[in-house]
């Protein structure tokens, strides 16, 4: 009986196995390769790392990446920041209607990603609401080009994505912050810590790993941007340029346009999308590393220690 | 027992499901179409029967004149099915790509749209692909410059389709309140326009023209007009040092210092401007002129004269802007029927060239169409012009380029070092340097 279970329970591990196998460690491996060759005039050739070393000269390619920090920089931050002090708020059990708000701010999560992104292009359009309240209310004289310069274009996306994205990352927040004990907050009351206080000693060192969760959640998504860029910029794929001066152009829209827009190359576009995976790793193990609580560092120190202390021996 | 029947149905359930994957995989990311597809393959085995799948894109446009092209065939061809497929324009050029990529064949239409700039990447990214129509069609009949982009090594692969000859479209009322009248503004220069835009801005408040800086079709325009492009006719990119391209950018600084245009970004943007009267005028394809009429209130109040050349010497009053031709796919289960199809229709049928003129806006690249009654038509909405009869004319003056392969590559060049050139960071010459030693990296 118990092996023919077994064998049961091997054949239903197969089954996920090889759809595993199928759709993820074959499509892997295979643009690995890819990334090993490259395409001219219908003709493709393995190139060992040539692609790898194109890359490092490629205007394009940096600019795409300088984007993609920038946004990963500034966006990111910004977004968890306010969506810490939102769920904070919304913690409170004194304030009214809080169903009501957190409704309210988790709302633009559901709403797709095109949809939205043309809506606030149309905001910030030449002829848009924004410029015309603006306008209205005698704050400005002229319309502002907000999509026309590479600056404050750079803005609207970063704006659109904070709109979109600080309730989705809230409700990570709310859910940690209520699996912290009520008692803790009452004991630091009674030995009279402040609100602010005990948002800094309680409430952010037992979010770490919430944080640290929706932290690296955010730069992978960051890293892969492509559905608003490719809709903010005029025209999207018609456009010559993915914003003004490229200045939306991130590495997803890129690998993008190398494989389908420009003469295709999906041997360099491979190497793209793989230089995505390492930053994604790096910058992964970095977070992991600045995140851990100082138990976990200490832990890590000794371990080391102790590797070397056998060595020795 | 029980848990023995379950354990049967979950691998009777996977097994349909990878049955079902196995299938779907030749044919990645397509959905509805797939199965259409491949109803043309069952069908088209038997001789009497065939189907002529075709991959277009703009229902009111492409899909509309394929539609009525496959109704006058099937009057005197009653075995021939059509199957005439609409999708998103990036989404045909996709599925193109990777299909042709992957060297499958059983995933492709018969016929497929093609935009003119993309011709001669995938005509040269897939040699082969494409049927060889060199000695099928009487390439004589059309017009030239629209034979030279789909040829390679001198045979021809396609059936030209629209034309996209451009014109200065403009509202007359406005520029007659500044005191300008037809002659005034037929065969200008860029640099005239600048001057009566400045005069109309002055005179009536109106905006000459909505303006894209971020677009770089008005940079074609330009360009082609001079019958020069981004690169030389052996393929190598002349960006540094061409003299056309290098005044264009000049012009674009100019149009945008003399505060004479609204600025827009994307298209609806730039149409809205024209269409509630902001901007007195519009240059464009010949394709334009259908979003133009339809601001109805405004029928009788347009004109149209030819585009504005540059000041360099070869520089003519004609350009193209856009465009598109029909290819057949050398694989086609049906490719003779296409032929024989494209050949009776789009290659001889005059009739039909009026019938989509009238109905969808489409001028002709086939020249013995012009000369029929829907070109010599006066169009009211232009006061009484013929403005086909006179697109027609102006298209035989188009200078023939070949756009090579990396039109999207060199145009990205450009726009992205034009802000600084725009914005004063950087000189023109040092803009254009940038832009071709991005170029340069980007088509190794």
């Amino acid at each position: 009986m118990e092996r023919k279970l077994k064998k049961y329970g091997l054949i239903f591990i197969a089954i996920a196995i090889i759809l595993l196998a199928l759709f993820m460690f074959y499509p892997v491996l295979y643009s690995f390769y890819l990334s090993l060759t490259s395409t001219k005039l219908g003709k493709t050739n393995f190139v060992w790392f040539a692609n790898y070393k194109r890359i490092l000269k490629d205007p394009l390619f940096w600019i795409s990446l300088k984007n993609t920090f920038v946004i990963l920089l500034i966006q990111v931050p910004i977004m968890l920041f306010l969506a810490l002090i939102l769920a904070t708020i919304l913690n409170d059990k004194s304030i009214k209607f809080r169903g009501f708000f957190r409704t309210a701010l988790f709302l633009p999560a559901v709403t797709s990603l095109i949809a939205y992104t043309i809506l606030f292009k149309m905001l910030f359009s030449y002829t848009g609401l924004l410029n015309t309240t603006l306008m209205r209310i005698n704050l400005i004289s002229q319309p502002i080009e907000w999509m026309s310069n590479p600056i404050t274009a750079k803005a609207v996306l970063i704006i659109a994505m904070i709109w979109r994205w600080t309730g989705y990352n809230m409700v990570f927040y709310l859910s940690g912050m209520q699996n912290i004990s009520e008692d803790i907050y009452e004991a630091a009351s009674i030995d009279g810590a402040s609100k602010i206080k005990s948002f800094f000693t309680i409430t952010l060192p037992l979010l770490r790993p919430m944080i640290l969760f929706t932290t690296i959640m955010s730069t992978i998504g960051t890293l892969q941007l492509f559905d608003e860029p490719m809709n903010l910029s005029q025209g999207g794929v018609t456009a010559a340029t993915i914003g003004p001066a490229n200045s939306l152009l991130t590495l997803s829209v890129y690998i993008y346009n190398l494989s389908f827009k420009y003469v295709p190359n999906f041997g360099y576009g491979a190497t793209v999308a793989y230089v995505i995976v390492l930053l994604i790793g790096i910058l992964t193990l970095v977070q992991f590393r600045v995140g851990a609580t100082d138990d976990e560092k200490e832990a890590r120190r000794l371990k080391k220690q102790e590797k070397l202390m056998n060595r020795r021996v | 027992m029980k848990r023995f029947l379950l354990f049967i149905s979950v691998i009777a359930l996977s097994i349909g499901l990878f049955a079902a994957c196995a299938k779907s995989t030749p044919d990645t990311g397509s959905d509805t179409s797939g199965n259409q597809q491949k109803d043309s393959q069952d069908k088209s085995g038997s001789s009497d029967k065939q189907k002529i799948t075709v991959w277009a894109w703009d229902p009111n446009f492409n899909i509309a004149i394929m539609n009525e092209a496959a109704s006058i065939y099937k009057k005197t061809h009653d075995n021939v099915e059509f199957e005439i497929v609409e999708m998103a324009k990036a989404d045909v050029e996709q599925k193109l790509h990777t299909t042709l990529a992957s060297k499958m064949t059983e995933g492709l239409p018969d016929i497929v749209l093609i935009e003119d700039y993309n011709a001669q990447k995938y005509l040269q990214s897939y040699p082969g692909s494409f049927a060889d129509l060199t000695d099928k069609l009487n390439y004589n009949d059309f017009a030239p410059y629209k034979v030279e982009l789909m040829t390679v090594d001198s045979k021809v692969y396609g059936i030209p389709f629209d034309s996209g000859v451009t014109g200065f479209f403009y509202r007359s009322d406005i520029l007659a309140e500044a005191g300008y009248n037809a002659d005034d503004l037929n065969n200008i220069t860029w640099d005239r326009l600048i001057e009566i835009g400045k005069d109309v801005k002055a005179k009536t408040g109106k905006a000459i023209v909505s303006f894209d800086k971020a677009d770089g079709g008005l940079m074609r325009i330009m360009l082609n007009s001079s019958g020069l492009w981004y690169f030389d006719a052996e393929g190598n990119a002349t960006i540094s040092n061409n003299e056309a391209l290098k005044e264009a950018m000049e012009t674009y600084k100019k149009i945008l210092d003399a505060d004479i245009i609204i600025p827009t970004s994307g298209w609806n943007e730039w149409v809205g401007a024209f269409n509630n009267g902001d901007a007195a005028s519009v240059i464009s394809g010949c394709w334009i002129t259908g979003s133009v009429k339809a601001a109805t209130d405004q029928s009788g109040k347009w004109a149209a004269a030819p585009v504005p050349r540059l000041n360099y010497a070869e520089s003519k009053n004609a350009s193209n802007l856009g465009g598109s031709s029909w290819y057949i796919l050398d694989a086609a289960q049906s490719k003779d029927a296409a032929i024989d199809f494209m050949n009776e229709v789009f290659g001889s049928n005059v009739d039909f060239y009026q019938t989509i003129l009238t109905n969808n806006g489409a001028v002709a690249s086939y020249l013995p169409a012009i000369k029929g009654s829907a070109y010599s038509a006066a169009d009211e909405f232009f006061g009484g012009q013929a403005v086909f009869a006179d697109m027609g004319k102006w298209m035989n003056e188009i200078p023939s380029i070949n756009y090579g392969l990396y039109t999207y590559e060199a145009d990205s060049a450009i726009m992205s070092n034009l802000e600084a050139y725009l914005s004063g960071s950087k000189t023109v010459e040092d803009a254009l340097k940038d832009a071709e030693a991005q170029l340069e990296s980007q088509i190794q």
